[in-house]
């Protein structure tokens, strides 16, 4: 075919716009290690890669919920534990004062104990967390018990029982509180009573008798105390099932949106090749002309 | 008769080849401008013919008279320009067509870290941090901060391309100044090529620049044209004239009242639209009034589901201050949603528990961060469905609707087309998705099934208590209140569907622009061998001439030789 100058130079930026584009297109998805940029290089990968981030996010929120409630049932789990000390120590104190035999000192000494006791239970059972009286349901601002007096003659229940609920799954949502009133119920007013029948002297079967609610209690918190554990191992066996579903995505992720290194630096370096190539032969052939052969 | 005609033949030589000599710098002069068409002077021997006052046993009438010159001829292919016109039409229309759409790809920018997706991911994120503290201020105001990236995120995507439509908008009105002047040009040439012609002269050049128009014309939209006798080009656009001989149709831009807020351009002389089918008109209509718009509706739907889902179970809630009936977004679509200022100002206002006085209560807020897995977040757009179960007629009932999974989500109609149920997308003129042929059904049931070739995209189950005719069944079908079907999507599929679907046509539209970009090369090439300057072949031309040139001149010494042995030196002796 004949060839016009005009045209030999349109078709000589063509191939190098062609050649230079080519290069820059694999350049760029080495740069950024993607191979879509944009839904249009692949619509049907795109929706894919966005289908997998989305459930990616979600599995990360799903993990932050999970990281946040196991926080909570930790609290809740050492708040049980400390309950457990104080009624075993308030058992101990209970033995103790049931032998009879005890002078004024002795007795006023266990009063004095069980009177902390009493305290610091009332303290557990109002354990703030993150700005929440974990026992309170979904009463988050008013403390569990409201213990009034000093040495304690009341202890109100003031909350409800609101669950706390954590999304931990697409298909789970757990509540991760325990309702103070369920774990602690009398437990307060039966040791107010106890402590008060210590003051009176009064007669030794009474005493042993409130040993029965302090078992009563130990039973109750030791059984919410499994309950937590039950929880938490719960939350951390869904936390490593959302893990591997997170590796999972992300490799499926990885296989649709981002490039095969290996096969990508084979590109470039072909486009590449091709570049040169294409420059080498234009500038070869842009010098010929019968010019160059006439005197 | 004698020597002196040698002499008038060797200065006819001359003056012909100097003219070859001037027409090869010419060429070569215009050797890289476009839409110059190379030229060449026709060379014609003046022999015998027409010369009768000589005697025909003259030796001299014999050789001939030497050679005429008179001609200058561009050379070029007219059918060539026509095939080119047309794929400079169709080059753009994809161009202008797919520029638009690819930015507005960009507009949403997924998938990515930072795309529209990963910002609604964060707002339910946002909604879970909050079911886990209800009472924790600072969650509840990352919720506001994420909720307002997220509503200003839509607004802005809605603003961008409503402004692509404005910038199209704007283009028609320029679209509309450049038919002008190009007629108007065209229109001019015809007048001054007629006189160069009348006068016997050759316009070469200005042909080319009439050429070179036409070619920007019709990359404007579809041209046809026709050249009479006296050299005028006569132009339609679209199938209206638009240059008359020496006068010119020009185009007015006006409002098109049809189309709030667009203009359309209007021929002056009869207030005819411009009707393109192809060209940059065509394409930047087709992205102004179709791509565009539909693209807009879609963010409206994905705006107004979430809006609507989300404030009604916000509305059921209460707020840590026991406000309730708080509309969470406020706003009627993607144009104007927005975060509710009273939810904006007031961490306390957003609505968690499901009774007022229960600040750890997360029930409402869970609902919300739940809808992300909601697959009808669309449920809210008010649609008049065939939905399932639904008794049609005498008994008869649509137990079960199954739609294709691969059916982008909204609104799918259903059209009778003869004895046969078409199911259109998003209207009843939108595209055919597929088609049932239909049959009478007998107790207890059969199935209605929507074929695409051999694919079903959907189906109906049919529970009939008698013989249910396939005439029963089309008028059951396409009455109104059973002749829509929606297909539900979680707001993320929904959106993800907005993306994968652009990303396909932008990719459709590049390959027709490419494609398109391609065969106009081609045809410019093929123009170019036929009509553009090869400087080896113009410097071959000029070394033909200047040989011819010097013999001619070597002829008149000759002669003048030969009339000095006639003169100085005959019967001297």
């Amino acid at each position: 075919m004949r060839l016009s100058d005009l045209s030999r130079s349109t078709s000589q930026i063509r191939y190098m716009s062609v050649a230079t584009e080519r290069a820059d297109k694999v350049q760029q998805q080495l740069a950024t290690n993607r191979r879509i940029q944009r839904a249009s290089d692949d619509p049907a990968g795109a929706a894919m890669a966005m289908q997998y981030r989305k459930n990616i996010t979600f599995e990360a929120q799903m993990r932050r919920n999970l990281e946040n409630g196991t926080a909570f049932l930790n609290v809740t789990e050492s708040a049980m534990d400390s309950a457990t000390d104080l009624l075993q120590r308030a058992r101990e104190l209970t033995v103790q004062g049931a032998t009879g035999t005890l002078g004024p000192n002795e007795k006023k000494n266990i009063v004095s104990e069980l009177n902390q006791i009493i305290q610091q239970l009332g303290q557990v059972a109002n354990t703030n967390f993150g700005g929440a009286y974990i026992f309170s349901g979904h009463q988050t601002q008013t403390p569990a018990y409201n213990v009034t007096g000093n040495p304690p003659v009341s202890a109100t229940w003031q909350g409800d029982s609101g669950q706390r609920i954590r999304q931990i799954s697409a298909q789970a949502s757990v509540a991760v509180n325990v309702i103070g009133d369920d774990v602690f119920g009398t437990m307060f007013d039966d040791l107010i009573a106890l402590r008060d029948n210590l003051n009176a002297n009064a007669p030794t079967t009474t005493i042993n008798s409130a040993l029965a609610d302090i078992d009563h209690a130990l039973d109750r918190v030791l059984n919410a105390r499994a309950d937590v554990g039950a929880r938490i191992n719960r939350f951390e066996a869904t936390t490593n099932r959302s893990l591997d579903a997170d590796t999972n995505l992300q490799e499926l992720r990885a296989s649709v949106e981002d490039i095969d290194i290996t096969d990508t630096i084979i590109q470039f370096t072909a486009a590449q090749n091709a570049l040169e190539a294409a420059l080498g032969a234009i500038g070869r052939t842009s010098n010929m002309t019968l010019l160059n052969f006439l005197r | 008769m004698g020597l002196s005609v040698g002499l008038d033949t060797a200065v006819k030589a001359l003056r012909a080849h100097q003219l070859a000599v001037d027409v090869a710098s010419h060429n070569i002069a215009n050797a890289q401008t476009p839409g110059f068409s190379r030229q060449r002077v026709l060379l014609r021997p003046i022999g015998l013919d027409g010369s009768d006052h000589f005697s025909r046993d003259n030796l001299l009438g014999r050789a001939g008279y030497g050679v005429d010159a008179k001609d200058v001829n561009r050379i070029r292919d007219t059918f060539l320009d026509f095939q080119a016109r047309q794929g400079m039409s169709s080059r753009g229309q994809y161009q202008a067509f797919s520029a638009p759409l690819s930015n507005a790809e960009v507009v949403f920018n997924d998938p990515s870290d930072d795309g529209m997706s990963s910002l609604l991911g964060k707002f339910w994120s946002a909604w879970h941090d909050v079911v886990n503290e209800p009472e924790s201020l600072p969650a509840r105001t990352a919720l506001i901060h994420a909720s307002t990236t997220f509503t200003t995120r839509v607004k802005a995507a809605y603003d961008q391309i409503s402004q692509q439509r404005l910038d199209l908008n704007q283009t028609v009105s320029s679209i509309g100044a450049q038919i002008n002047s190009r007629a108007t040009e065209i229109a001019g040439l015809n007048l001054q090529i007629k006189q160069v012609e009348l006068n016997g002269d050759m316009a070469n050049d200005l042909r080319d620049r009439r050429d070179l128009i036409l070619d920007e014309l019709s990359t404007l939209g579809n041209i046809s044209y026709a050249e009479d006798d006296t050299g005028s080009m006569s132009v339609y656009l679209g199938t209206h004239e638009l240059v008359f001989g020496t006068s010119a149709r020009t185009v007015n831009t006006v409002d098109d009242l049809a189309n709030p807020g667009m203009v359309k351009l209007q021929f002056a002389i009869d207030n005819d639209d411009v009707n393109v089918s192809n060209g940059q008109l065509k394409g930047i209509l087709d992205a102004r009034d179709v791509a565009l718009p539909a693209l807009l509706d879609k963010v409206n739907n994905f705006a107004t589901g979430i809006m609507n889902s989300v404030n009604s179970l916000h509305q059921t809630g209460f707020g840590l201050n026991g406000s309730t009936g708080l509309a969470f977004f406020t706003g009627t679509d993607a144009s104007n949603m927005a975060l509710n200022s009273v939810i904006a100002g007031s961490p306390q206002s957003i609505a968690t528990g499901a009774a007022a006085n229960q600040p750890g209560d997360p029930s409402i807020a869970l609902a919300i961060a739940n809808l992300q897995q909601s697959t009808n977040m669309l449920a809210g757009l008010g649609a008049n469905n065939l939905t399932v179960n639904e008794a049609l007629s005498a008994g008869n009932v649509a137990s079960g609707i199954t739609l294709g999974t691969g059916l982008q989500p909204g609104m799918y109609h259903l059209v009778a087309n003869g004895p046969n149920v078409e199911l259109h997308y998003g209207s009843a003129a939108g595209p055919l998705i597929g088609t049932a042929t239909l049959a009478d059904i007998n107790p207890p049931g059969g199935t209605i099934s929507f074929m695409n070739g051999a694919n079903t995209v959907a189906s109906i189950s049919m529970t009939v208590s008698g013989a249910y005719t396939a005439a029963t069944q089309l008028a059951d079908l396409t009455t109104a209140g059973n002749n829509t079907l929606q297909v539900e999507a979680s707001a993320s599929t929904y959106y993800g569907n907005i993306v994968s679907v652009l990303g396909a046509d932008v990719n459709r539209a590049k390959g027709l622009e490419d494609s398109s970009g391609l065969l106009v090369d081609h045809l410019d090439t093929l123009r170019q061998s036929v009509s553009g300057v090869n400087i080896d072949e113009e410097v071959t031309n000029l070394n033909a001439s200047q040989h011819a040139y010097n013999a001619a001149a070597k002829v008149i010494t000759v002669i003048d030789e030969m009339l000095d042995t006639l003169i100085n030196r005959t019967g001297v002796g």
